[in-house]
């Protein structure tokens, strides 16, 4: 029976060309578009989860208060002195790990040197993740000081093999390391991703702040793999009491809590403290993308099998008369569209393959299909089933309802009143997604302009920076001067931090006039050299830049125009504030530029003359000059300041690209699937005025033999299916406007939905809608009438 | 071994209820070949359809040997159908996407045949029918004729104990119907039960008696003497 069953669909098949095609070229762009995110939500979903013990493993976690007794911040950072607090204190915690976020760094064999992920960690890590060891032994590896644990792929660039046990790297061009490990590389979908991992017991002779046992400089990561039994919430009772009676409590006391580190990737954003969130959000908005696309392909697909109801319902009665029951029946159509669904997703495996590419490039991921994982084919398996089911499981029940008398006798029409509207309710739903994806593709597109347009507060273009390492730490005075005398640039400055960055976030702050006993505004902080101002070219409101013409600048101070609104100061020029208990004066007051989000006001700043605080170099270009043999030049010079290590030149226009970077995703996923959604709106569309004609070619035949013209045929034919769309727009702009409405409120600063995209997207659907319709009417209607009426 | 009595069946749509059948009492026995004739609309598909448990009357007996067959569920009476009855149709009903093989071979998946037993039968029928050599055509392939021999040959291959025919000669030239009604006959006289409905007094001849409907009345019922006289 089933064989016959799988004949009678395949020939079926084969038979109805059209809808066919339109059902498997459908069901596959359906059914990509569905892999395609299987892919990306696992990867996702992986996230951290590589481990075996991934479920125990948790991340010590740092709540900044803020006002009235509110929490303003959490991030993952905490202090040198909290890990061996908890190794003492805390039974339950089976490892306690110190480790530093990790950073580019320098690493060498001899002549041969690059700059790669560097972390620092206790040995610990080591039973905490179960690293796959090519080389050496995790029960050692970390134990000397100088001693280091390389990835597969390092040793290949640095040795051209993994042989390389015991032999030595140069790290930051400073200490001679012993490779004591070589361990496979870790996946992309990791946070505690390096390329050389060093011991703690190094990092605190590199720097002493990690050496320093203390509670106040949050800029180290600790983490904690707890017993499977242990319960967190307890936990963090314990946590809490521990860090409270061993430090000093004041009000800018943080309390930390243990968070699994599995789950910071996608529910990552606090608020108060609690979670609220965080990327997940997006991951279900993907999904729900691609699952639309392939909920109007099932419903191609519906739409074409009920409309050709009136074709199958003659098999049915034959084959109930003869014996079959109404479940055969079900499960023959079921069939059907299983064998559909499989052909669908043959192609969609090559869709997605031919994509992928341009996919991973579009979106910056490095996502595959593992054909040899048993789990990606039981998740394809199961989107088969899945899409087999909804797309065959209407038509199954509707056509195995049939009354075998009825049928054979032709009698049955469009049978109930509740059928033709499911159908067209269907095709309303389908166009309603579409349109409001159209909407919204436009909402995102203006929103991501008009961030884009925003000025940032200052000439993006000719700056670029370079990171200072090296010798460009101690002579960097010597490096400006032939810098300047190259004439490659026009003038430079050395920072703390880069002109885009996150954090370097801070309270410690008095003012005159202070209103509270302390300080709950956060500030953010630069340290940099002379000439900030006139290399980055940032608007200065009052006063003016540092200059070595005034002595007194080393304790000079210039503030953002948000923070001296924020001390209150009528004329901030001379005005005293301390930073960190430092007295400082007020000497410029700048505007307030865009330094960390673009979609948000940034928190009030202030600028200090330190020349201890090394870390970026930022440089304007000499415009006279070309672009290439400025950048040849500053080569040259930062070779020769620092032989071995590779310069490395960025834009800060590339910088501010960065910012708009999941926006931009978000723009072009919706583009792609709106696309997506409308072309396979527009084939079952197609496919169903296709049929439509087919089925009146007769009544058009009589038409045409009276006298009808060629234009009201196509009225007549046409109409009936604009009017779905028409109220397809009516229901998809109300829902559309709310929903982006929203997603725009999340931005501080926005763009306004304006009136003209709404008629735009309805225009534009149902001009697409009305090019299919009219394509197929008109070759009804100029069909010649004799040929429709020999049949019959 | 049917049994019919005071059978009525009402169609009801908006405006009207037409009465199809009205108190028909209806008796045919083992081996017999009955044709119910009478004009357009007096009810005689209708009354093929429920013989056939096609259709359900709204009161009456309906007993085949000696079960009741309509208070069976649908379950029921599509078990019964498949077991004890076939089917030939004006418009032969074969489906389009099966070959000839396979279309005779049907009904007998639908009762759970093995396969190997599935393969004699069929090719017995399909020798008995002359159309060995369209096995694997399809049925647009086929000509009137050669369509209702297949529809036939379906009918036949479960062996049931009852024919129903609607009008089978009705979609066929003379003499592709007498062929269909010399294949009913042999039929009859191996002992299959038929009722058969026709418009043609020339088919209603080859069978045992007639049955004249009108107004879902039986207004007059015939013995056909020559074809008894035949069996005798």
């Amino acid at each position: 029976m089933f064989k016959l069953n799988l004949k009678i669909a395949l020939r079926n098949l084969w038979k109805n060309k059209t809808s066919s095609f339109i059902n498997v070229i459908g069901l596959a762009i359906g059914l990509a578009a569905c892999l395609m995110l299987l892919l990306y939500v696992s990867y996702e979903w992986n996230f951290d989860k590589q481990a075996k013990n991934s479920d125990n493993i948790y991340m010590v976690m740092t709540n900044v208060p803020g006002e009235g007794n509110k929490i303003s911040q959490t991030f993952y950072g905490s202090t040198t002195a909290l890990g061996p607090l908890l190794k003492q204190g805390l039974p339950e915690a089976k490892h306690v790990v110190r480790m530093n976020y990790g950073e580019k760094s320098l690493i060498a064999n001899g002549q041969n040197s690059f700059k790669k992920d560097s972390k620092f960690a206790e040995p610990d890590i080591l039973k905490m993740y179960d690293y796959q060891f090519v080389a050496g032994d995790p029960k050692t590896a970390l134990q000397n000081p100088l001693s280091v644990i390389l990835t597969k792929s390092t040793a290949k660039t640095l040795f051209g093999s993994t042989d390389v046990l015991n032999k030595t790297v140069r790290y930051q061009d400073m200490e001679n390391l012993t490779i004591t490990g070589v361990i496979e590389d870790l996946p992309e979908n990791s946070s505690n991703k390096f390329d050389f991992l060093m011991p703690w017991s190094f990092y605190e002779s590199v720097d002493a702040n990690a050496k320093d046992l203390n509670w106040n400089n949050y800029s180290f990561v600790t983490m904690v793999v707890l017993n499977p039994d242990a319960n967190i919430d307890l936990v963090n009772r314990k946590v809490e009491a521990l860090v409270k009676a061993n430090t000093p409590q004041n009000p800018q006391s943080q309390p930390h809590f243990l968070y699994k580190a599995s789950k910071l990737h996608l529910y990552g954003k606090f608020e108060n403290g609690k979670n609220v969130g965080g990327d997940i959000e997006q991951i279900w908005l993907f999904m729900a993308l691609a699952f639309g696309i392939l909920l109007i392909a099932c419903i191609n697909f519906m739409n074409m099998a009920t409309a050709k109801s009136e074709k199958r319902a003659k098999e049915v009665g034959i084959k109930k008369t003869i014996g079959a029951n109404r479940a055969s029946l079900i499960f023959q159509f079921l069939t059907e569209s299983m064998v559909l669904t499989l052909v669908a997703v043959v192609l969609a495996i090559a869709l997605l393959e031919v994509s992928l590419p341009a996919f991973n490039q579009l979106l910056n991921m490095n996502l595959g299909i593992s054909y040899f994982n048993a789990a990606s084919w039981f998740g394809i398996l199961g989107i088969v089933l899945a899409t087999g089911l909804i797309a065959g499981s209407y038509p199954a029940f509707y056509l195995s309802a049939f009354n075998p008398i009825q049928t054979l006798k032709r009698k049955i029409k469009s049978k109930t009143i509740l059928s033709v509207s499911l159908r067209q309710v269907l095709v309303v739903g389908q166009f309603c997604f579409a349109i409001v994806l159209i909407i919204s593709t436009l909402v995102i597109y203006r929103q991501i302009q008009y961030i884009k347009n925003k000025p940032v507060g200052f000439d993006l273009n000719a700056l670029v920076e370079i990171p200072q390492d090296g010798e460009l730490k101690t002579k960097f005075d010597l490096f400006k001067t032939e810098m300047l005398k190259s004439g490659a640039v026009t003038s430079m400055y050395q920072s703390s931090v880069s002109l885009s960055h996150h954090g370097r976030n801070f309270m410690d702050m008095k003012w005159d006039g202070m209103t509270k006993p302390v300080n709950t505004v956060m500030f953010n902080q630069v340290a940099t050299s002379y000439d900030f101002i006139k290399t980055n070219g940032i608007k200065l409101l009052e006063g003016r830049d540092f200059s070595k013409k005034f002595a007194s600048d080393t304790s000079g101070v210039m503030v953002s125009a948000s923070a001296a609104k924020v001390f209150g100061y009528k004329n901030p020029i001379g005005k005293k504030i301390t930073i960190f208990g430092t007295n400082a004066n007020i000497i410029g007051v700048f505007d307030d530029y865009v330094w960390d989000s673009p979609y948000k006001s940034n928190n009030p700043q202030v600028v200090y003359l330190t020349t201890g605080q090394t870390g970026t170099i930022t440089m304007r270009l000499n415009n006279a000059n070309n672009l290439q043999s400025n950048i040849e030049t500053i080569n040259r010079i930062t070779k020769s300041f620092n032989p071995s290590y590779p310069t490395e030149i960025t834009f800060v226009n590339s910088l501010y690209q960065e910012k708009y970077k999941s926006e931009k995703t978000l723009g072009i996923l919706s583009n792609l699937f709106g696309g997506l959604a409308i072309f396979v709106s527009c084939l079952g569309l197609f496919g169903l005025v296709a049929y439509s004609a087919e089925q009146r070619t007769k009544e058009f035949g009589v038409r045409k033999v009276l006298g009808a013209s060629v234009a009201s045929l196509m009225q007549l034919l046409s109409l009936s299916f604009i009017k779905m769309i028409g109220v397809a727009i009516v229901i998809a702009i109300p829902i559309s406007y709310y929903a982006m409405e929203k997603w725009l409120n999340n931005f501080e600063f926005h763009t306004e939905i304006t009136w003209w995209i709404m008629p735009l997207a309805a225009i534009s659907t149902l001009l697409m809608a009305l090019i299919t319709v009219s394509f197929q009417a008109y070759k009804t209607a100029k069909a010649n009438p004799v040929d429709a009426l020999k049949y019959e | 071994m049917i049994k019919i009595e005071n059978l009525e069946k009402v169609y009801k749509t908006e405006e009207v209820e037409t009465t199809a059948l009205n108190g028909i009492n209806l008796h045919v026995k083992e081996g017999e070949f009955v044709s119910i004739m009478g004009p357009s609309g007096c009810g005689k598909s209708t009354l093929l359809n429920v013989m056939g448990l096609l259709d359900k009357p709204e009161s009456g007996s309906y007993k085949f040997i000696d079960t009741e067959l309509l208070t069976l569920n649908d379950r029921e009476r599509s078990n019964f159908r498949k077991r004890n009855m076939g089917f030939v149709f004006q418009n032969f009903n074969l489906i389009d996407e099966l070959t000839v093989f396979e279309n005779i071979e049907l009904p007998l998946i639908y009762n759970r045949i093995p396969a190997s037993e599935r393969k004699t039968l069929v090719n017995e029928i399909i020798e008995r029918m002359n159309i060995v050599n369209r096995s694997g055509h399809f049925p647009q392939q086929l000509s009137g004729g050669q369509q209702q021999r297949v529809a036939v040959a379906r009918a036949l291959v479960t062996k049931p104990k009852l024919v129903l025919a609607d009008e089978p000669t009705g979609n066929l030239d003379s003499s592709h119907g007498n062929e269909v009604m010399e294949l009913l006959c042999e039929l009859n006289e191996t002992g299959t039960t038929i009722v058969m409905v026709t418009h043609s007094s020339h088919d209603a001849s080859f069978s045992n008696r007639i049955i004249n409907l009108k107004d879902g009345h039986v207004v007059s019922e015939k013995i056909n003497k020559s074809r008894n006289e035949e069996l005798i």
